[in-house]
């Protein structure tokens, strides 16, 4: 895993930051390893990765969110630490995530000078605080798109970057990161703020990128830094890169390692969705057939969770129609799902799948409730025995069926989600990122359960964000990105690539207007 | 089949007891004795009679037992409100509403907003009334919290104020209404079971029967015990009162499950209100006021969590006992209401603290098992 030397050619401008043997780890996971990147004045450079491959760890650690565990930051040759985000600010570093912090009622001016308004009299000087702010505003363009007198909570998530930038820019910001900047923006709003950007580097700040849409960042970014679980795979000039070849080194990842899945054949179709439109979602149609694993894969935000609690009446839809086995029902409430036949293991079982300070009998006995009572009298030793079944089948490792839920480790509490749904006995079953935060051996043990219902005839949806286990497990896979269905592959189409290309599909390519657009700004001008 | 075995070897006799009572049980249990050796020996140290007094059958029957059952009554129905993670500031005011409305059915006061309300004489009628006036409050409640999603603290304290000017508003010219020639009626107060059993006295005071109010009490606490432990409306509060977006996902329908605690809660209080028209011969508007402090410090002092999902009828029925035994016990010490008031706002913050305090120790457990697993 070297370096090239094309990227640190001897003419090259002096690095504002430099990161030096950067690690840090979680408790279940080493999120970044032995980092060194040098990010320059003058320059736009690109983190580029897959889901979890450390972007988002490592833009923490230069804003002061996280400590690093060993490793360097020099900020122009003198080494720096932080332990608030407010520290790097003031140091000139800052980093603008999607929904940067807003104050609600209170007007732009405001919102871009809090903490430091001018004063006269010990009052707010209000005349003084608005000219400088419209001259700033009309200075880098953006006069038109963030009228003064917004409020915070009126302002569009555009707006709100904007506010941070200027925040940014009246500090004096050596070092400015931007997090997805574009992932909620109109082309016209991607364009100023690219117009922005190349303004910023051009006045010597050093900018970091980061984004997973390839096209614009072969049209903005002078550099590209790629990771890939937690390490730097490659640092190289955006003019030597293709499209393809960025793909290839973000997956990378050998196949042979995740387990497969035995061949079944399936069955009729228990699950057809069609044109569901939502809030989140755009013509979004798709079927799950009895005995068949289905992957949904996407990036974060494709609106993979949100379609599966559309479909179990958690979130509302607009229109659209679902059929269970050919029967068209409505689902109004999570419970009118789970009565007809839908399962639903959530991502984020701490805060929506378990009742932590409830026991492990009472967790998974809670979703056939209806079914083990009689006259609303629970039959206490039929929960006991179906609880204890599904406990034994899942191997969950507890000291009794009496222990509270949330002093299991990740894997077993995981596994306390699935034995309520495998005890409901649904037709299908929603498993959405089942293996999120869980060890090794326990999900090597979840695939085999999946793959163990597909075969007893369940239909499974399985949402995912790791691309290896998608291919493992799934016998269809949609790939999802901005709430639509970007693409179907059979299990024979399917690779990384594929999947890949789909879930990145750029907004701008699927205009007429942005396709050739795209591949002629690759490299900057 | 390990876990089975490990669950096993760890149930000895004791531990199969203390499993019973529950551990936090245990706590008050001892709060408890210290308080009533408090009250009995080292008053005697001092040369003051509260001992003497308190173990006599005058005082434990007619005193304490009686003065137990309308805070012990709300706290039982509000227990089940906090356990679910909300609360009812309310239940005092219903209170007052089911004692008035109680009172009215029986005697009849004419007209009241134009409905014409004749005396009945039936006992059951008028103490049916008082329960369903009860249960339409907490309907309302319940339908407030639920569909104009008002968080309950606030939707409560709202119809605390308003259900006590109900309660003035269905009394003629807010005036208290006279039971106390009803004798089938008051009997529900005065009246007395076993009184002919041969227990010998105690302290100079002969036996006297067990009141009717305790036994009310008493059989209305197990009935919501069993409801809360056995039944799957009692599972739904635990998970809702525990994560509510995990019980929902799980098929719990949330309105549904509050609506019903509120309108149990509701019924609860107006039966308490019943009572109270009973004890105090008239069912008089100001009947509940400021109850509702003492349920909600008995529920808290019984060991439910402030956050909900933790709690039990019994640690309930422990800490009714145990502020019972205090104000009892400054009463036959010869504290004024005042200090009592005091003690008893004391009390209440303590109980929470101790409360968050013991939230906290279990959210750290979690935590570093958490991290380790």
């Amino acid at each position: 895993m070297t370096i090239p030397t094309s990227a640190t050619p001897p003419s090259a401008p002096r690095a504002t930051l430099e990161i030096r043997h950067v690690s840090k780890a979680f408790p279940n996971v080493q999120a970044l390893t032995d980092i060194s990147l040098d990010v320059r004045a003058g320059e736009i450079l690109a983190f580029m990765g897959e889901n979890g491959a450390g972007k988002s760890t490592l833009l923490k650690i230069i804003n002061g969110d996280y400590r690093m565990d060993s490793g360097t930051l020099l900020l122009d040759g003198r080494p720096i630490s932080f332990s608030s985000p407010n520290d790097a600010h003031k140091a000139g570093i800052r980093v603008i995530y999607q929904e940067p912090e807003i104050i609600p009622g209170v007007d732009v001016a405001e919102n871009i000078w809090v903490g430091e308004l001018p004063k006269r009299f010990g009052l707010i000087d209000r005349r003084r605080l608005n000219e400088q702010v419209r001259r700033s505003l009309v200075e880098y363009g953006f006069d038109d798109i963030l009228p003064m007198h917004l409020l915070g909570h009126e302002l569009s998530s555009a707006q709100r970057q904007i506010v941070e930038i200027m925040r940014a820019l009246k500090s004096g910001v050596r070092v400015l990161a931007l997090d997805e900047p574009t992932s909620s923006l109109t082309d016209d709003e991607v364009e100023r703020l690219f117009a922005l950007v190349r303004r910023l580097r051009d006045m010597g700040v050093a900018i970091i990128y980061v984004s997973h849409r390839i096209k614009e960042i072969l049209k903005l970014c002078d550099r590209v830094a790629i990771l890939r679980d937690g390490h730097l795979i490659a640092v190289r000039p955006a003019a030597e890169l293709t499209e393809a070849e960025i793909v290839r080194l973000m997956v990378g990842r050998e196949l042979s390692d995740v387990f497969q899945r035995r061949p079944a054949a399936s069955g009729r179709e228990v699950l057809r969705v069609s044109g569901l439109n939502s809030h989140w979602h755009r013509d979004v149609s798709f079927h799950v057939n009895a005995g068949e694993v289905v992957g949904f894969a996407g990036l974060i935000g494709a609106g993979r969770t949100e379609l599966a609690k559309v479909v179990f009446g958690e979130l509302p839809k607009t229109s659209g129609r679902i059929l269970l086995e050919g029967r068209e029902v409505t689902i109004r409430r999570p419970d009118d799902a789970i009565a007809k036949g839908i399962g639903f293991a959530p991502e984020d079982r701490k805060r929506e799948g378990l009742i932590l300070i409830r026991s492990v009998l009472e967790n998974s006995s809670l979703a056939i409730l209806p079914r083990l009572s009689r006259f609303h009298f629970v039959r206490r030793h039929m929960e006991r025995a179906i609880a204890s079944e599904y406990v034994h089948k899942l191997r969950v490792r507890t000291p009794s069926l009496e222990q509270e839920a949330g002093k299991l480790s990740g894997g077993n509490q995981q596994k306390v989600v699935l034995a309520r749904w495998l005890a409901a006995k649904p037709k299908v079953l929603i498993l959405d990122e089942p293996t999120r935060g869980i060890d090794v051996g326990a999900k090597a043990e979840i695939y085999r359960l999946i793959d163990d219902l597909a075969g007893q005839g369940l239909g499974i949806m399985f949402i995912s964000s790791e691309l290896p286990e998608i291919l493992g497990l799934s016998d269809r896979i949609y790939v999802m990105q901005n709430g639509r269905i970007t693409g179907e592959l059979s299990r024979a189409e399917a690779s990384e690539e594929a999947v890949l290309a789909l879930a990145m599909a750029d907004q701008l390519s699927g205009s007429p207007a942005g396709t050739n657009q795209g591949s002629q700004e690759c490299t900057r001008a | 089949m390990n876990w089975k075995a490990t669950a096993q070897e760890h149930n000895g006799g004791l531990q199969r007891l203390v499993r019973f009572i529950g551990a936090d049980n245990l706590s008050l249990l001892f709060a408890l004795a210290v308080l009533i050796v408090l009250v009995t020996v080292v008053s005697g140290w001092f040369g003051l009679s509260g001992g003497e007094k308190f173990f006599s059958w005058q005082n434990l029957m007619n005193s304490l037992a009686q003065a137990i059952v309308i805070v012990g009554l709300l706290a039982v129905g509000e227990t089940v409100v906090i356990v679910a993670g909300a609360l009812d500031i309310s239940v005092g005011s219903i209170a007052s509403v089911g004692s008035v409305v109680s009172a009215s059915v029986l005697v009849g006061v004419g007209t009241v907003g134009g409905l014409r309300i004749l005396p009945t004489d039936n006992v059951l009628t008028a103490v049916m009334a008082g329960i369903i006036a009860g249960m339409v409050a907490g309907l309302i409640n319940g339908l407030i919290i639920t569909q104009l999603r008002v968080n309950p603290t606030i939707a409560t304290l709202g119809t605390l104020a308003a259900f006590a000017g109900a309660a003035f508003l269905l009394a003629p010219d807010g005036k208290p209404i006279g039971v106390v020639t009803q004798t089938n009626f008051t009997w529900l107060a005065q009246g007395r079971f076993l009184s002919d059993l041969a227990i010998p006295p105690l302290a100079g005071s002969k036996w006297t029967g067990i009141p009717v109010l305790t036994v009310v009490f008493l059989v209305v606490t197990v009935l919501v015990h069993v409801v809360m432990s056995y039944t799957d409306f009692g599972r739904a509060i635990y998970a809702i009162g525990g994560n509510p977006t995990a019980a929902r996902l799980a098929g719990i329908n949330l309105a549904r499950v509050r609506i019903l605690m509120y309108v149990l809660s509701g019924g609860i209080a107006g039966l308490a209100g019943v009572l109270l028209a009973a004890r105090t011969t008239s069912g008089n508007p100001v009947n509940g006021t400021g109850l509702e402090l003492q349920a909600i410090t008995a529920v808290f002092l019984g060991g439910a969590a402030t956050s909900g999902g933790k709690g039990t009828i019994f640690g309930t029925f422990l800490a009714v006992i145990l502020v019972g035994v205090l104000n009892n016990g400054m009463n036959l010490l010869g504290f004024n209401t005042f200090i009592q008031r005091v003690a008893l706002g004391m009390l209440l913050v303590a109980a929470v603290a101790v409360s968050q305090w013991r939230q906290a120790r279990a959210e750290r457990a979690r935590t570093q098992v958490a991290a380790r697993g």
